[in-house]
């Protein structure tokens, strides 16, 4: 029996949160949400989770932000991290890993595209 | 949660975007254009994008990508923020909202290709100066790499028996040395060599899931390089020794090979092509600081310089990192510098459907009533006194309040459209208005503030178009030639009032007075106080305009901010003084659902006065009432006179008490008519109640602005303080029969 893999989608966007929780819901996954960097890191001091998938600008605590915070600590350090941007530039990519992140998606994402990139870094 | 819900938060989400950068805006444009500002205004566009993109809002996406480029570009500080600029932004966030609107379906697409053109110019004017960062992006061509390496590199040099483990590995089959599986398809089938580096598995990667990936595709993998495995105790398990060498099928193409890998960036080395050598190993590097170990020579020795074993990446994939772009400023200091730990929970807020709120709130307004009747009973019984009695109405009190708070929301959302209502203003009339607004964060109901928009609208509209003079006019006033509004909100004895305020040319009695006797609205020879005539313009069916402007002058008069105020149970003043200005205020009720108020009786009925028009209430001695003719009365309260009037009349109550000195007045406060005290019986309690309208319930009833359910479970009207004084006192009224009155509140 394997249980649903845990994402935290992490967006200051209510309604991009929406839309992630729907794709990534209807697909098996056990989806939490945080409204931006600080909560997730709120979120994720009493949470487990296997993927966090994040915005880039948010208010408070930023993507990149947030994953260089995890990536700080020991507990995260391994956990896969998917950026969503509207950009796919070299430069922001370039950007993305340079703070951690483990893949990116590009907005507006195909559902199926998401849920593919989620299962394919959580391991 | 369906697609439409979906939909619904994200035009909510627009809405507040779409103040936020507004707000933004504004303050740039008031001299604050730090980052935070600048960001704010381009979180906001950049939000909408995203929604529009998700939902297929294909107008709006485009529009608010070039809209966000500019942006973009602001903060970064490629393009300088001039008053130009501000002013483009404005406009540009305008459109943005009609096309928000457009979206929707309240209205066409604008448009914008104009405007678009504007943006585009005012980034292009910088784009020379400042480094495009565009063609460095996207796809490079597949031009296998041309670095000239080891000869062994591809050769299985290891006596390790590797096969078997990879075999686990990749769940291929046919690994095998020197394989010539690529001969059988030569001619389709194409050579692909990996090489995940140590950075491959940081990050929360993992490479085993790219091969597979690529074994997905149909890849066979034909070859796994080990020769580069040190000695077991000099091995970094970190490190990645392996390369691996796969047949792609030829219906695969490149992009779909480089898009697995695209992931990891340059922590892949990637060759393409049966000639191209297998990319070297790289020894892992410190996390996150760059150059440092770089300096180690591989385990390889691969002499070849590093930017060409990494195929995959731009040249250097490392400097843009170090040498982060300005915007990254803000992003850098969280490692070290990092914030204390997150302020808990502030500014955190989870969205609720209005529907679900409602409910809540009726709930709690029966849960008031059943307390009440429930102390009742028990007061029946003499059980007044019981200690848990007191706590639950404490805590129903607590409740309610705490319901009352979700509902409410600061004025700031309605006053935040003032600006633009202003920017359209100027453009049509041509007069130049400076806002000033304070209050913003004043709470009050969220039904209150939806219904306020269109009420304000129509008094700025008014103000700018009748009150503010032109600019050779002021000049010649000995005035500043840009007309100065101001809005204000503040919250004064459990309402909120509302001002605007202009500082043009105010009332011109003599023409409203004119005005109105020619409509028919008052008779000719009337005798009316200056506050009087300014009220006319309330009146139904008056325009004192000359002309009738398209702006304030569509169709419907001053008379629908009336009638708007009134339906919230407010009511509205004004004041003016020739020469210098006119300021209307709206007294609104910060909900519309429960109030304090003095329950009284009066002979058979029972009643509610709203305590916010109580001040004090008396028993006077028969010689403080004076008598004024037949029905009026006088009482002499602390050296000032005020009417006494008699609720009974008002009401038709019968076997009521009819001499002031064997009742209780009760002094009220009202907004339009001065002081007066009301003659009831007796006042009996002094409590919350639950308003009902009685407009759903009945019909609207002058004097009266709803109703509620006492303990008893009786029904007792509220009385509407100032519309009852007001027409009690101008029973004897100058104007024309019926035509108008000056109670502007009747009922709620």
């Amino acid at each position: 029996m394997t249980t649903a893999t845990r994402v935290l989608t992490v967006d200051d966007s209510p309604s991009m949160r929406a839309l992630l929780n729907h794709a990534l819901t209807t697909q098996g996954f056990d989806v939490s949400q945080a409204e931006d960097g600080m909560a997730a890191l709120d979120w994720l001091a009493l949470n487990e989770v296997d993927v966090v998938i994040t915005d880039i600008n948010m208010p408070r605590l930023d993507g990149f932000g947030l994953i260089e915070r995890l990536r700080e600590g020991s507990r995260h350090r391994d956990r896969p991290i998917l950026v969503l941007t509207t950009e796919s530039s070299e430069d922001k990519k370039a950007r993305a890993r340079a703070a951690g992140a483990t893949g990116w998606i590009v907005k507006p994402f195909d559902p199926a595209k998401l849920v593919a990139a989620v299962r394919r870094v959580a391991h | 949660m369906n697609a439409e819900e979906i939909q619904a938060i994200f035009f909510a989400e627009c809405e507040e975007s779409l103040a936020a950068a507004e707000q933004g805006l504004a303050a740039c444009m008031a001299g604050t254009q730090d980052d935070d500002t600048v960001n704010a205004v381009f979180r906001g566009v950049h939000s909408i994008k995203g929604g529009a993109g998700a939902f297929g809002y294909i107008a709006l996406q485009g529009y608010t990508h070039t809209f966000e480029t500019l942006l973009s570009d602001v903060r970064d500080g490629t393009v300088p923020i001039t008053d130009a600029l501000i002013e483009l932004m404005l406009r540009a966030l305008d459109t943005l909202s009609d096309h928000v609107g457009a979206a929707r379906g309240l209205g066409e697409t604008p448009d914008d290709a104009a405007l678009q053109a504007e943006l585009t110019a005012a980034m292009a004017a910088n784009a020379g100066s400042a480094p495009a960062p565009a063609p460095a992006a996207e796809a490079q061509p597949a031009s296998p790499p041309t670095v000239h390496a080891h000869d062994d590199d591809d050769e299985v040099t290891s006596d390790f028996d590797f096969a078997a483990m990879l075999d686990d590995i990749t769940g291929s089959t046919s690994i095998a040395e020197s394989s010539d599986a690529p001969d059988d398809d030569a001619d389709t089938s194409w050579v692909v060599k990996v090489r995940p580096h140590a950075g491959a598995m940081r990050n929360g990667s993992e490479p085993l899931l790219m091969l597979r990936d690529v074994i997905d595709f149909g890849a066979m993998c034909i070859a796994c390089d080990v020769s580069q495995v040190p000695p077991l105790d000099s091995l970094d398990p970190g490190t990645g020794y392996l390369g691996w060498t796969f047949a792609i099928p030829g219906e695969v193409d490149e992009a779909m090979v480089r898009d697995v890998f695209d992931f990891v960036g340059d922590e892949c080395g990637l060759a393409i092509g049966d000639d191209a050598p297998m990319p070297p190993v790289r020894l892992p590097e410190p996390r996150a600081l760059a150059p440092v170990a770089q300096a180690a020579p591989p385990i390889a020795a691969a002499p070849a310089p590093k930017a060409a074993a990494t195929p995959m990446a731009k040249p250097a994939a490392q400097p843009p990192v170090a040498a982060a772009p300005p915007a990254s400023a803000q992003t850098a200091p969280a490692p070290s510098a990092a914030p204390p730990p997150a302020p808990p929970a502030m500014g955190q807020s989870i969205r609720i459907e209005l529907g679900k709120l409602d409910k809540l709130i009726d709930a709690v307004g029966e849960l008031v009533i059943a307390q009440a009747m429930m102390a009742q009973r028990l007061a029946g019984d003499g059980l007044a006194a019981t200690e848990e009695l007191a706590l639950l109405e404490g805590l129903t009190r607590d409740i309610q309040e705490s319901a009352m708070a979700i509902r409410a929301q600061p004025i700031g959302s309605v006053f935040s459209r003032v600006p633009r209502i202003l920017r359209e203003l100027t453009a049509s009339t041509g007069k130049h208005v400076r806002l000033d607004v304070s209050g913003e964060s004043t709470e009050l109901d969220k039904t209150v503030i939806e219904r306020l928009g269109e009420p304000l609208t129509h008094l700025i509209r008014n103000a700018v178009d009748h009150g503010i003079e032109p600019a050779e006019e002021r000049l010649a006033a000995g005035k500043s030639p840009e007309g100065t509004l101001t809005l204000s909100a503040e919250h004064k004895s459990g309402r909120i009032l509302i001002r605007i305020a202009d500082d043009g040319r105010g009332i011109d009695r003599e023409r409203v007075l004119a005005k109105a006797i020619e409509k028919g609205l008052v008779v000719p020879d009337v005798i009316m106080s200056k506050e009087e005539i300014d009220l006319l313009i309330f009146a139904p069916g008056f325009s004192t305009a000359q002309s009738i402007s398209n702006i304030s002058g569509r169709g419907v008069g001053m008379d629908v901010v009336r009638q708007n105020v009134k339906e919230l149970g407010g009511r509205i003043t004004i004041e003016s003084e020739p020469g210098s200005g006119t300021t209307f205020t709206m007294t609104l009720p910060l909900t519309l659902a429960i109030s304090d108020g003095m329950v009284v009786n009066v002979g058979d009925q029972t009643l509610v006065v709203p305590l916010a028009n109580v001040v004090e209430s008396l028993r006077p001695e028969p010689k403080e009432v004076q008598g004024l003719g037949a029905h009026r009365a006088m009482i002499n309260v602390r050296g000032r006179f005020i009417p006494v009037l008699p609720l009974y009349a008002a009401v038709g109550a019968a076997g009521a008490v009819e001499r002031p000195e064997e009742g209780v007045l009760i002094v009220v406060e009202t907004e339009g008519a001065g002081r007066a005290a009301l003659l009831v019986d007796a006042i009996c309690d002094q409590r919350q109640v639950v308003i009902k309208s009685l407009d759903t319930h009945y019909r609207s009833v002058e004097g009266v602005a709803g109703a509620t359910i006492l303990g008893d479970g009786r029904v007792a009207l509220i009385v509407d303080v100032d519309g009852l004084v007001a027409n009690s006192l101008s029973d004897a009224g100058q104007f024309a029969a019926g035509q108008f009155d000056t109670g502007f509140v009747e009922a709620a």
